[in-house]
């Protein structure tokens, strides 16, 4: 079943009365429409605050409400903050300002499964709790977004079912939830202690530093002219270390159903203590990282919402690439740290993969690749793309993570 | 200033400088709100050539303040001119005056650095903060309040407010986050590779005497060497210098001599690994716009038969 339609996510608090921002009046209806473009826009992890549609009005009124053509770059301008947000612009403006233009644009294939946010999820998972005390040796209860995908995940389901589980068993080794809040609680702090153990790399260069142990004579001697020659301010300096920078990149593709939500979670986590750069693909790859570093269970929807756009199938050696040579082109390095969630299922040749492994890892980043089963990772391309990783390692549970605090360095 | 975005885009136009709407609509309203405008991009893609024109248009002062790991606020800002308030001493003592501390911690001791030269011009400048990602993240703190207040605290002597406004320009290759607080502060735009045919305008506009044939199978080359693995793709400088040296070198047309193709490679490819990857048979597959090596073709369908 093929379903259009011509708006899925509607844009909010957006009157009828007004459809053009050039023929905006000077009353309230420019300034209700103002605000809820600026919603819309915050509601896709752009930064418009009060002082940024304060400039949108100065800018609209500098360049004349009549030009669209200025108004949208002067817009564009004012309210994108880096490469993501110029990217969506074209989208946002158009879809706000010109619903008639993309009206169509959005098709959804197949059975869509229903998604809930955080809140619901958690409830469903104690109304579970509730009903199953029945029911000696049901199986572990699954949040509401995993029961629709249990047949997507042969072992770790499979595991939690046999030898009558209950719910007893320990929540950190449930595979694909993390919902309960000591839970995340749990997971943020194994995401702080693995940033912590990151080693970071010696560069050959200096920096000033109080507490230094090395005497910067150059530096010194000129600081001593101020004091007539009298070296009164000694500088001291300490070896320039580089941080490490993490990238996650997750696969949302369909054989990752019922993992994602668990690794989105982990990548959340990471993005919250730590600069960390966070990815999902399938068949293309999209940087997530302002939506993860925002904590509200609106954005919970948001990132379900782009999971259900991406359930399609795999290409996991084009969206390295394009990871490599586009999204991170310039930040790729030895102090690099790319993690891949994934299955290693690809529907790309084989050594594609491997291919695709070998550029970033030729502009010296170290590549970790986390599975979903306690098995090694079988596919052909993972079998070729073996040499080209670091480490491969298993992450169901909150408890594989901690146990890899270990190894990742 | 220029009256409107249009109008900026002739100038620059006129100086060299081939700006699209977006890019003149940004730059005009960075003008307009006196706010600093972040252009992000890789290298070679115009970013710095934008401040320069830009300048140039004005009839501007243009301060550079080029960014590298370790800047600190003695070569960016100030510095007392500690030589002079010695040799000042000395020459008091001799004469036998008076000399107080004021006296030697005035405007007339202080070396201007670029950020302080800029916010002291008094006709029109463009301030150009070149690769603000190299500088340290202290620097870039620092950054905030000139940016914001146009104006600089020293300790001596007070706060220093800007005569009149400059128009400030940050470029960044992306090798490193920017803070958010920094992002705020500025107008952004992204400037990307151009299109073929603004590829073209640009190198026709800078070298007007080039080969029309030569300037449309150079740029062509140059576009689909972009889509190559590449560990440097080659930017609109490095198009206008390999143009510039095959029209030295008297080539009319690419394709009748590959041995100068290869010759001056050095122009486009600046790595070791790149000009190991770019064969000749690769470079003459990628001049004839073949994509890869071994691309099978796809046959017509035999007819059917009864």
């Amino acid at each position: 079943m093929t379903v259009s339609r011509s708006n899925r996510r509607r844009p909010p608090r957006r009157p009828e009365a007004v459809t053009d921002p050039m023929n905006l009046q000077p009353a309230q209806p420019a300034g209700a429409q103002m605000a809820g473009f600026a919603a819309l826009l915050r509601d896709h992890g752009l930064q418009v605050g009060p002082a940024e549609q304060v400039a949108m009005r100065q800018a609209m009124a500098a360049v004349g409400p009549l030009n669209e053509r200025h108004v949208r770059a002067a817009w564009r301008a004012i309210a994108c903050n880096n490469l993501r947000d110029w990217r969506q612009w074209d989208d946002l403006f158009d879809r706000y300002w010109h619903p008639h233009k993309t009206r169509g644009t959005v098709k959804v294939s197949g059975q869509t499964k229903p998604r809930r946010d955080l809140r619901q999820a958690v409830e469903a998972l104690r109304s579970d709790a509730t009903s199953n005390q029945s029911k000696p040796g049901a199986p572990a209860a699954q949040s509401a977004g995993d029961q629709a995908t249990r047949s997507d995940a042969p072992v770790s389901e499979s595991d939690l079912s046999q030898g009558g589980a209950t719910r007893a068993e320990a929540l950190v080794q449930r595979d694909g939830q993390m919902w309960l809040p000591s839970e995340l609680t749990a997971l943020r702090d194994t995401a702080t202690s693995i940033m912590a153990n990151l080693r970071p790399t010696p560069t050959r260069r200096w920096r000033p530093d109080v507490g230094g142990h090395r005497l910067n004579l150059r530096q010194t001697m000129r600081k001593s002219i101020a004091f007539g020659g009298e070296p009164l301010t000694p500088v001291w300096m300490r070896r320039r270390e580089r941080e490490p920078q993490v990238f996650i990149l997750v696969d949302v593709s369909r054989s990752m159903e019922s993992h994602a939500a668990f690794y989105l979670r982990v990548a959340r986590a990471f993005a919250q203590v730590a600069p960390v750069r966070a990815f999902v693909f399938h068949t293309r790859i999209i940087e997530i990282t302002s939506l993860l570093q925002r904590d509200s269970a609106a954005v919970q929807e948001k990132i379900n919402a782009v999971t259900a756009g991406f359930g399609a199938g795999t290409r996991i050696a084009e969206s390295l690439l394009a990871f490599s040579r586009q999204h991170a082109r310039a930040q790729l390095s030895s102090r690099s740290r790319v993690w891949v969630f994934s299955d290693g299922f690809d529907t790309e040749p084989p050594e594609r993969l491997a291919e695709a492994l070998s550029a970033v890892r030729a502009r010296g980043a170290r590549v970790s690749w986390f599975h979903p089963t306690h098995q090694a990772a079988f596919s052909n391309a993972m079998q070729q793309a073996k040499k080209q990783l670091d480490r491969t390692l298993p992450l169901a549970n909150l408890h594989d993570l901690i146990q890899a605090k270990r190894v990742l360095r | 200033m220029h009256a409107s975005p249009d109008l900026l885009r002739e100038k620059l136009y006129t100086s060299g400088y081939l700006a699209d709407n977006e890019l003149s609509t940004a730059v005009w309203l960075a003008g307009e709100l006196q706010r600093p405008l972040l252009l992000e991009g890789d290298a070679g893609v115009g970013k710095t050539a934008l401040a320069q024109a830009l300048a140039k248009s004005q009839d501007a002062t243009l301060v550079r303040l080029q960014c590298f790991e370790g800047l600190d606020l003695a070569q960016a800002a100030y510095e007392w001119n500690y030589s002079r308030q010695l040799l000042s001493f000395r020459a008091a003592e001799t004469s036998g005056t008076k000399l107080k501390a004021d006296d030697v911690f005035s405007r007339e001791f202080l070396l201007e650095r670029p950020l302080l030269r800029a916010i002291s011009v008094t006709g029109p400048c463009v301030l150009l903060i070149d690769e603000i990602d190299r500088a340290d993240e202290a620097f870039e703190a620092f950054l905030l309040e000139v940016l914001a207040e146009y104006q600089m605290t020293v300790p001596e002597l007070g706060t220093i407010k800007a005569i009149s406004i400059p128009q400030v320009i940050l470029t960044s290759n992306g090798t490193r986050e920017l803070s958010d607080a920094l992002r705020r502060r500025c107008l952004y735009h992204h400037l990307d590779y151009p299109t073929l045919a603004r590829e073209m305008a640009i190198v026709k506009a800078v070298l007007p005497a080039a080969d029309t044939a030569l300037v449309e199978e150079a740029v062509q080359f140059v576009q689909r060497l972009r889509g190559e693995d590449l560990a440097k793709t080659p930017g609109i400088a490095e198009t206008l210098d390999w143009i510039r040296a095959l029209h030295r070198m008297n080539v009319h047309t690419l394709t009748s001599d590959m041995a100068t193709l290869l010759a001056t490679l050095g122009c486009l490819l600046k790595t070791q690994e790149d000009h190991f990857a770019m064969s000749a048979e690769r470079l003459l597959q990628i001049s004839e716009g073949k994509r890869h090596d071994g691309v099978a073709v796809k046959q017509a369908a035999p007819a059917a038969t009864a």
